[in-house]
C-alpha cells in the first residue's frame, strides 16, 4: 500500500494545525547560559517564516530543539499537530544546518541516498529522489565526489538537497546562503520560493535582512531567548515608525538607541 | 527543475535502522585495509612468531601445544579490539564533524541508532574473526570443539566491546582519548588475561588477581569454544562476560535515549 500522500496545505487554515507550535520553550545549557526562556511561537501551515536575530539570540538553539538536536529544559513542541519528539514529526521536518555537516565517507549521491534511507525511503525511491536532487541542485558533475572534496558552494547545495530529499512539509533553513556567491544565492532563493509555492512551510534564519524581506511573508525578531517582535516586513516597519527592516532590527534587537544613533551617523 | 510538493508519510518502523547499519558496514568496507587487513596481519604475526617460531621450545599447556593454545586468545583479542575501535572512532567522528545530527534528527528511535552503530563494529569484528579462524586452524591445527559456546562467547564479546566503543566515542574529547583506552586499558588487560599463558601457572596471589580481570573471562570463554577446555568453568566465563556486556549495552542505550553528551 502506498503510504505517501501529497500534501495540499492551506485549504482550511482555521482547521489545519500549525506547521510548528512551540509553548513555553526553555533551554538552559550546562554552563548556565539561558538560551531560550519560556518562548512561544506558532508558524502557520504553508507560511514562509523568517527568524532574525543577532548571534547568540537563540535562533540555532530554537531550531535544534525543534529538530531533536538539543535537550530542552522545558516546554512543548508540536509539528503539524504531532508531538515534536515523535517519529511522525521528525519525518515531516527537513533541516539544512548553518555549518556544512556532511558525512566525510560518502559521495554526493550516497549522502542523499543514505539520508533518504534514514528517513524511511526504500532503496529505489531514495535513489530516484537522489538523482532528481542532484539535477535540481546542479551537482551532476560531482555526483561521485566525496563531501570533503567539494567546494563551499557545492557543499551548501548538497546540504539543501539533503534537507529536501525526503520531501518534508516543514523545511528549516539555518543561514542557507551564508558565504555563498550572489549567483548561487539567487538560484537558491528561486528554488526555495518554488518549494514554498508547492506548499512547503519554510522557517528561515538569516543575517541578510534583504533576504528575509524578499522571501518571508512573516518575520519574527528574537533576542535574548525571547521573541521581541513579529509581523510582516511592512507591518514591522509601520509599527516601529521606520523605513527599513534594518532600522526595525536595530531598534528591537541590536542595542536600541545606541545602534540607531550609529546608523544615523553613518547615513 | 521545479520542486515537488511535500508529502506526508508515516515513518517506516525499521528502514532507518537498516540504512544506518548499511552505512556503518559501508564505512568498514571502504576502509578495509585499515579496518580488516591490518588487524588480521598483526594477529597472524603473533601466531607465526609466538606460536610457530617459538612454540616448539615452550611446553604444552593444559595438554595443548603452545601454537594451538594461543590461537583462541589472539582471535578474541583481535575481535574485541576491532569492535571497540570501530565504534569509538565512528561515533567520535560523527560527533566531531557533526554529521551525527543527520541521524539524530531522523525518525529513528534511540535503540535503532544504538543498534545501527553496533552493527558496523560487529561486522568488522566478525569478518576478522572468521578470516583469522580460517587461517589459524589449518596453520596451527587448533580444534573447534564447542561451536555453540563459541558463538555465544563471540556475540557477547562483540556486543560488550562494541558498546564500550560507543561509550568512549560519546565521551571522548579527542582522538587521543580513544587510543588511550585501547592502549592503556584494553590491550594490557587482554595480555594479562591469559592470551599467551595459563593463569593457573602463575600461582598465588597472581592467579587470584588475574581472576579480577574481566578480560580474563573473555579469553577463557572463547578458548573454551575452540579447545573445549579452559582455566575456569565456561558458565562462569559466559556469566561474567554476559553481565559486563549487559551493563555496557545499558550504559550506551542510556546515552542514546537521553542524548547525554550527544546533544547539548
Amino acid at each position: 500500500m502506498d503510504q505517501t500522500a501529497t500534501v495540499t496545505p492551506g485549504t482550511d487554515p482555521a482547521a489545519a494545525p500549525p506547521a510548528l507550535s512551540i509553548r513555553g520553550l526553555t533551554k538552559r545549557y550546562a554552563d548556565g547560559t539561558l538560551a531560550l526562556e519560556d518562548l512561544d511561537l506558532e508558524i502557520p501551515d504553508g507560511s514562509f517564516f523568517g527568524l532574525l536575530g543577532p548571534n547568540g539570540a537563540g535562533k540555532t538553539t530554537l531550531i535544534g530543539a525543534v529538530c531533536n538536536l538539543i535537550r530542552v529544559t522545558g516546554g512543548e513542541i508540536s509539528v503539524f499537530g504531532r508531538p515534536g519528539t515523535g517519529m511522525a514529526a521528525r519525518r515531516m521536518i527537513g533541516i539544512a544546518e548553518q555549518e556544512p555537516n556532511l558525512d566525510k565517507f560518502l559521495t554526493v549521491y550516497e549522502t542523499l541516498l543514505y539520508h533518504g534511507g534514514y528517513y524511511g525511503m526504500d532503496g529505489r525511491e531514495a535513489s530516484e529522489r537522489a538523482e532528481q536532487m542532484i539535477d535540481a541542485f546542479d551537482l551532476r558533475a560531482k555526483r561521485d565526489v566525496e563531501a570533503p572534496k567539494l567546494s563551499g558552494g557545492m557543499r551548501r547545495r548538497l546540504l539543501l538537497a539533503r534537507a529536501l530529499l525526503h520531501r518534508p512539509r516543514l523545511v528549516i533553513l539555518d543561514e542557507p546562503t551564508a558565504g555563498v556567491d550572489l549567483e548561487l544565492r539567487h538560484e537558491l532563493w528561486r528554488y526555495i520560493r518554488g518549494l514554498h509555492e508547492q506548499g512547503t512551510t519554510i522557517l528561515l534564519t538569516t543575517h541578510y535582512l534583504e533576504e528575509a524581506e524578499a522571501l518571508c511573508d512573516e518575520i519574527a525578531l528574537i533576542s535574548g531567548g525571547h521573541i521581541v517582535a513579529r509581523d510582516s516586513a511592512e507591518g514591522l516597519k509601520r509599527s516601529h515608525g521606520v523605513e527599513t527592516l534594518e532600522e526595525v532590527y536595530l531598534k528591537t534587537v541590536a542595542g536600541g538607541r545606541i545602534a540607531m544613533d550609529q546608523l544615523e551617523e553613518v547615513e | 527543475m521545479n520542486p515537488l510538493p511535500p508529502v506526508e508519510v508515516e515513518p517506516h518502523p525499521w528502514r532507518g535502522l537498516a540504512w544506518l547499519t548499511r552505512r556503518e558496514c559501508h564505512r568498514v568496507l571502504k576502509l578495509w585495509k585499515q579496518t580488516i587487513l591490518a588487524p588480521v596481519i598483526s594477529s597472524l604475526l603473533f601466531m607465526i612468531v609466538f606460536g610457530l617460531s617459538l612454540g616448539d621450545s615452550i611446553a604444552e599447556i593444559g595438554g595443548f601445544e603452545y601454537r594451538v593454545f594461543i590461537v583462541p586468545g589472539l582471535i578474541a583479542m583481535a575481535m574485541a579490539q576491532s569492535a571497540y575501535s570501530n565504534n569509538s572512532s565512528t561515533i567520535f567522528q560523527a560527533r566531531n564533524d557533526r554529521y551525527l545530527d543527520d541521524i539524530l534528527s531522523a525518525p529513528m528511535s534511540a535503540w535503532q541508532v544504538h543498534l545501527g552503530y553496533l552493527a558496523g563494529g560487529a561486522m568488522r569484528s566478525l569478518i576478522i574473526g572468521v578470516v583469522l579462524t580460517a587461517l589459524a586452524l589449518p596453520l596451527t591445527g587448533a580444534p573447534l570443539e564447542m561451536p555453540l559456546e563459541l558463538i555465544v562467547a563471540v556475540v557477547l564479546t562483540i556486543g560488550g566491546f562494541g558498546a564500550l566503543g560507543i561509550i568512549v566515542g560519546v565521551y571522548a574529547q579527542s582522538w587521543d582519548n580513544q587510543s588511550f583506552i585501547n592502549n592503556i586499558v584494553i590491550l594490557p588487560l587482554i595480555f594479562l588475561g591469559g592470551v599467551f599463558y595459563s593463569v593457573s601457572r602463575l600461582g598465588t596471589p597472581w592467579e587470584q588477581i588475574s581472576h579480577l580481570n574481566p578480560l580474563f573471562y573473555v579469553v577463557e570463554a572463547v578458548r573454551y569454544g575452540f579447545l573445549g577446555a579452559a582455566d575456569v568453568s565456561p558458565w562462569l566465563s559466559l556469566g561474567v562476560v554476559g553481565a559486563i556486556t549487559f551493563a555496557l549495552l545499558a550504559w550506551a542505550q542510556f546515552l542514546f535515549s537521553t542524548g547525554h553528551r550527544l546533544k547539548p
